[in-house]
């Protein structure tokens, strides 16, 4: 019943690899900063879903930290990818 | 959808202060991440030579560490939430069990953070050393303070599931605890490929 949990696990395990991987082996580039912010946030709503347990609560305050997130990485990606 | 609305929850987990100092928490964090990346803009070669001195390792182990230990504390709530009047005690010995496996990977991180900062400031590395070093020493130890705070909390609660203190009605302190734990998880998953990775 509780195995979706075991699956967000699993999966927060596996987009960490993915990001050390990418950095270990030297393959971070500017395009891939952009694949590698998404995995974060795709982390961070994981963790403020199943793990905070803000899925199960009304949205308003599920809200903050979605749009938090969002913000967060959005305004890194623009200091990333704005000309300098 | 209307099914769905109400089945929502009226309140998140815990107690709604501890929301209020995640909230805060999440701003300060965000405030010091943007700073951080803006601040690179304007020296990019140094951020990115500076970075090399990181040990990416180190910092991959203490996501999977943070990440493992949220799963063992979710773990523990579930059996607080599985809990009744008949059954408590034995749900308090399973939450204490996932409670303790927590614990460890709390007290790991900050045992690797603190071998990473000692090899940080054998290099007479320091806040005044460059705008990258700032940053990462006042992110990343901020951080190092909310997880020993966060395994302290983790310690009370796991004292009290030991004498079986809490109760189908009263569990709320627990689930606080909780939440706190997962708010530093969060902090971290932002916190890592930033400093760590993207270069």
């Amino acid at each position: 019943m509780k195995k979706y949990l075991e699956c967000v696990w699993i999966s927060l395990i596996i987009l960490t690899i993915f990001s050390y991987l990418l950095g270990y082996l030297n393959y971070i580039n500017i395009y891939l900063v952009a694949l590698l912010l998404l995995t974060t946030f795709i982390k961070g709503q994981l963790v403020i879903d199943y793990f905070m347990g803000l899925k199960e609560v009304r949205l308003k305050y599920r809200m903050f930290p979605s749009i938090w997130l969002l913000v967060t990485i959005l305004l890194i990606t623009f200091a990333y990818y704005l000309p300098i | 959808m209307l099914k769905n609305i109400a089945l929502k929850e009226d309140h998140p987990p815990g107690d709604f202060a501890v929301w209020i100092i995640i909230y805060v928490e999440l701003v300060t964090f965000g405030l010091l991440f943007l700073g951080y990346a803006f601040s690179r803009r304007s020296d990019i070669e140094l951020f990115n030579a500076s970075q090399e001195v990181l040990s990416q390792t180190s910092g991959f182990v203490n996501t999977i560490i943070l990440i493992t230990s949220s799963y063992f504390v979710v773990k523990a709530v579930n059996s607080m939430k599985n809990m009744t009047q008949k059954n408590h005690k034995e749900s308090n010995i399973k939450a204490s069990k996932w409670l303790l496996l927590a614990l460890v990977c709390g007290v790991t991180f900050l045992v690797i953070k603190i071998t990473e900062f000692s090899h940080i400031f054998e290099y007479g590395i320091n806040l005044s050393t460059n705008t990258f070093f700032m940053f990462y020493i006042l992110s990343t130890g901020f951080h190092f303070m909310h997880v020993l705070l966060g395994s302290v909390i983790l310690f009370n609660i796991y004292k009290k599931t030991k004498s079986y203190a809490y109760t189908p009605d009263d569990y709320s302190g627990f689930e606080t605890g909780a939440s706190y734990w997962h708010m530093v998880d969060l902090l971290w998953i932002v916190l890592f490929p930033l400093i760590y990775i993207i270069r």
